[in-house]
């Protein structure tokens, strides 16, 4: 955990890092009286969004996996 | 000389009478009404225009019902509890300095807050012979599933009317909102003041961290 690079940290309570292998992935922070964080790493079209929108494109896919946050079966509770 | 030794004899005479009124020793019956206690302020009152705009919105969509009477049922202390991973309040909280809890945009920072008797309730009804908590009875006690409740957590709790706090009822469009998309989600949002698990909820708006009491729960 400690080797990764923190691209952006959002008060919307998310953030985007870089892996060790330079992949790229979203913790956000799900739920309502309970909160816990859940991790989506972005696929290639996201990336690429990223690096092109920055945060724009970053506050909008936080957004869409508070909104839901199974996210289709691609997102996984951050290990404690 | 003799002037000055009157009046303080007088003086003496006129504390002693006085106190003896205080304690109702010679004071004549009291024949006014009790003055009934202050109505308690909404809380409502604590938030801005914005908020105050969101907030009537909300109550007239859950009419007759709204932020007054849920508070007068559901939160009577004006207290609320929230619970966080230790993950989350580290990366989020301590780390980056907050100055509020919640999501924050440009506009405020949003909570979900439930009554801090039921979630310190369920936090002790789940505590285990080793000091730690059974994620399976805290889920059971507040109507989520177990596995939100996993490794160490943080539990907040805050004096909303003392700390004057801006409170309504939580709305489809606050961020963080987790909609329902089956009758079986538990732990998804359902306007109203209540969980979709059935436990009462408000929107607490720019809760201060550092009037917060945190405790950690192993």
């Amino acid at each position: 955990m400690s080797d990764e690079e923190v691209l952006l940290q959002s008060p919307l309570l998310y953030r985007v890092l870089r892996g060790r292998d330079g992949a790229l992935s979203i913790e956000v922070v799900v739920g309502g009286i309970v909160q816990f964080e859940v991790r989506v790493r972005l696929n290639a079209e996201e990336t690429e969004s990223f690096q092109r929108e920055g945060r724009a494109f970053a506050d909008r896919m936080a957004q869409a996996i508070m909104a839901n946050p199974p996210f289709g079966g691609r997102s996984v509770k951050s290990p404690v | 000389m003799n002037f000055i030794s009157r009046a303080l004899v007088l003086g003496s005479l006129s504390t002693v009478v006085g106190c003896a009124s205080m304690k109702g020793g010679t004071k004549s019956p009291d024949t006014t009404e009790p003055t009934p206690p202050p109505a308690t302020a909404s809380l409502v009152d604590n938030c801005d225009d914005t908020q105050k705009g969101v907030s009537k919105e909300a109550d007239a969509l859950a009419s007759p019902y709204g932020i007054d009477q849920h508070v007068d049922k559901n939160f009577p202390d004006r207290k609320v509890s929230w619970l966080m991973t230790d993950g989350a309040y580290q990366k989020f909280v301590v780390q980056t300095g907050a100055k509020n809890f919640g999501r924050c945009n440009d506009v405020a920072c949003y909570l979900f807050a439930a009554p801090s008797a039921s979630i310190q309730g369920a936090v002790e009804k789940s505590k285990t012979a080793d000091g730690k908590h059974d994620p399976a009875v805290l889920g059971q006690a507040l109507g989520l599933p177990a596995k939100n409740f996993e490794g160490p957590l943080r539990m907040m709790t805050l004096d909303l009317a003392a700390q004057k706090v801006c409170t309504r009822l939580p709305v489809d469009a606050d961020p963080g909102v987790w909609k329902c998309t089956t009758p079986d989600d538990k732990d998804c949002f359902k306007f109203g003041g209540y969980t979709s698990g059935g436990a009462p909820e408000v929107m607490v708006i720019n809760a201060p961290v550092a009037d917060t009491q945190v405790v950690e729960i192993p």
